[in-house]
């Protein structure tokens, strides 16, 4: 009888997870791509230079974003099943490419009038790390150089 | 518009980076592999204490477990001479003549109003209070006890105990104690250890089914304490908690012992009032 409860308490935390996750995912990714079309304008690169252009730099600052992403309970398990038998943990990939877009959208938020995005490094580290029993989540922190150029000289330019 | 000619804007057309699987497939793929491993071992690892079970003699058996009994040594040592201890140890004896359970069994009595009787490593059987006031008959109380005897004489008691150690020790070491993966493997191993105890459960009731109709002649009362468990819990049946139980469900238990007698062609006959000894208060209403 025990176990039948912790049963019906184990699938009942699946199906919430499975549900309200694939919720969160799919809300999140129709934001992500929304945004990612709005900010696409904004050239960012992992170059240490600045792209070729006629302008001359004003200024530079650092830019950062970053977002933690939680696991839900489903994708955990999925993930617990899979350590047994090795491979790709699929249940993640989503988890931290949503992180990784969210964290360089909200660095490009951070700097709408910039130019420019160079130097575009992404830091990843999990939280929690090593303790079980914990919310497993995923921190992405994106850095990078916005740099700002003077208006183009109508005089220069042909 | 664009401040550089090396740049074109654009995204990519889809992503490379996410599986596009789908998640509930891949949890049915593993999910079903991990309970074929957990069956496979649970199956071979069973064997494998029900293997060494046999190497314990009963003799082995008391000395290790000589220390449990220090725990409710206070309680039974005072039963020393109650007569209804003594009553019940007569009939264990007697009975133990019939089954050849190769034990040196003790009988003793605990307070509880709950109807029910066990039976513990290193030959002590423990009668719940409450079952006397619920058994009318000295055929039911047989019963009762060569039901526990038989669980000695198969070391079932042996068995449950080294599966549960083992079981534990398995998922444990699989995937560390009180991770989430043992919330699954848990009541997988249960449904398992559910199925065999229910078995264990009926193979001990048939041998005392045979050691009641060698003792009397008959097996009249043998359904007696089950009938009285069905009235106390009713109509109903447990439903899906049936397969968790560790006890088949008593209206099942009663007709597997019909249907056993009728096939062995036992008779039934008038049940014997129980000993003067064991005769409760509560018991006198219905004589």
């Amino acid at each position: 009888m025990d176990a039948l409860i912790q049963l019906i308490f184990f699938l009942t935390l699946l199906t919430l997870g499975y549900v309200f996750g694939k919720i969160a995912e799919k809300k999140h990714y129709r934001s992500i791509i929304e945004r990612e079309k709005q900010w696409m304008q904004i050239p960012t690169t992992s170059g240490r230079h600045v792209l070729s252009t006629d302008r001359e730099v004003k200024g530079v600052k650092l830019a950062t974003g970053s977002v933690v992403i939680s696991v839900d309970y489903f994708k955990r398990i999925l993930a617990g099943l899979r350590n047994f038998f090795g491979g790709n943990v699929r249940s993640y990939e989503t988890l931290v490419d949503r992180a990784r877009r969210e964290a360089v959208l909200r660095m490009k938020e951070s700097c709408p009038k910039a130019d420019q995005i160079i130097n575009l490094r992404l830091e990843t580290s999990s939280i929690s790390k090593g303790n079980k029993n914990q919310i497993g989540s995923v921190e992405v922190l994106a850095y990078g150089t916005a740099v700002y150029l003077y208006p183009s000289s109508t005089a220069t330019h042909l | 518009m664009h401040p550089s000619p090396e740049y074109r804007p654009g995204l990519p057309e889809q992503n490379d980076n996410v599986s596009h699987n789908h998640p509930l497939k891949e949890f049915v793929i593993l999910l079903s592999g991990v309970t074929a491993f957990l069956l496979l071992a649970a199956w071979s690892l069973g064997l494998l204490v029900d293997w060494a079970a046999g190497f314990i003699s009963p003799e082995m058996e008391a000395v290790i477990f000589s220390s449990m009994q220090v725990s409710g040594a206070t309680v039974f040592v005072q039963q020393k001479d109650d007569p209804r201890r003594v009553a019940l140890q007569r009939l264990v004896d007697e009975l133990g003549r019939c089954n050849e359970v190769g034990y040196p069994l003790r009988v003793n009595m605990a307070k509880s109003k709950i109807a029910n009787a066990f039976a513990f490593p290193g030959g002590r059987i423990v009668i719940l209070e409450g079952l006397l006031e619920t058994i009318d008959s000295e055929n039911g109380l047989a019963f009762v006890l060569a039901h526990e005897m038989a669980h000695f004489k198969h070391r079932d008691h042996l068995r449950g105990m080294g599966r549960g150690l083992v079981f534990t020790a398995f998922s444990a070491l699989l995937t560390g104690a009180g991770s989430d993966i043992t919330q699954l493997i848990a009541p997988a191993l249960g449904i398992g250890q559910a199925r065999y105890s229910q078995d264990r459960e009926a193979l001990a009731d048939k041998l005392a089914l045979e050691t009641l109709n060698f003792f009397y002649g008959h097996v009249g009362g043998a359904t007696e304490f089950f009938e009285a468990m069905q009235e106390e819990t009713g109509e109903q049946g447990r439903g899906i908690g049936g397969y968790f139980a560790s006890h088949p469900e008593a209206v099942q238990r009663i007709n597997a012992l019909r249907r056993l007698a009728a096939a062995s062609g036992f008779a039934v006959r008038k049940t014997a009032p129980l000993p003067k000894a064991l005769v409760t208060p509560a018991d006198a209403p219905s004589r």
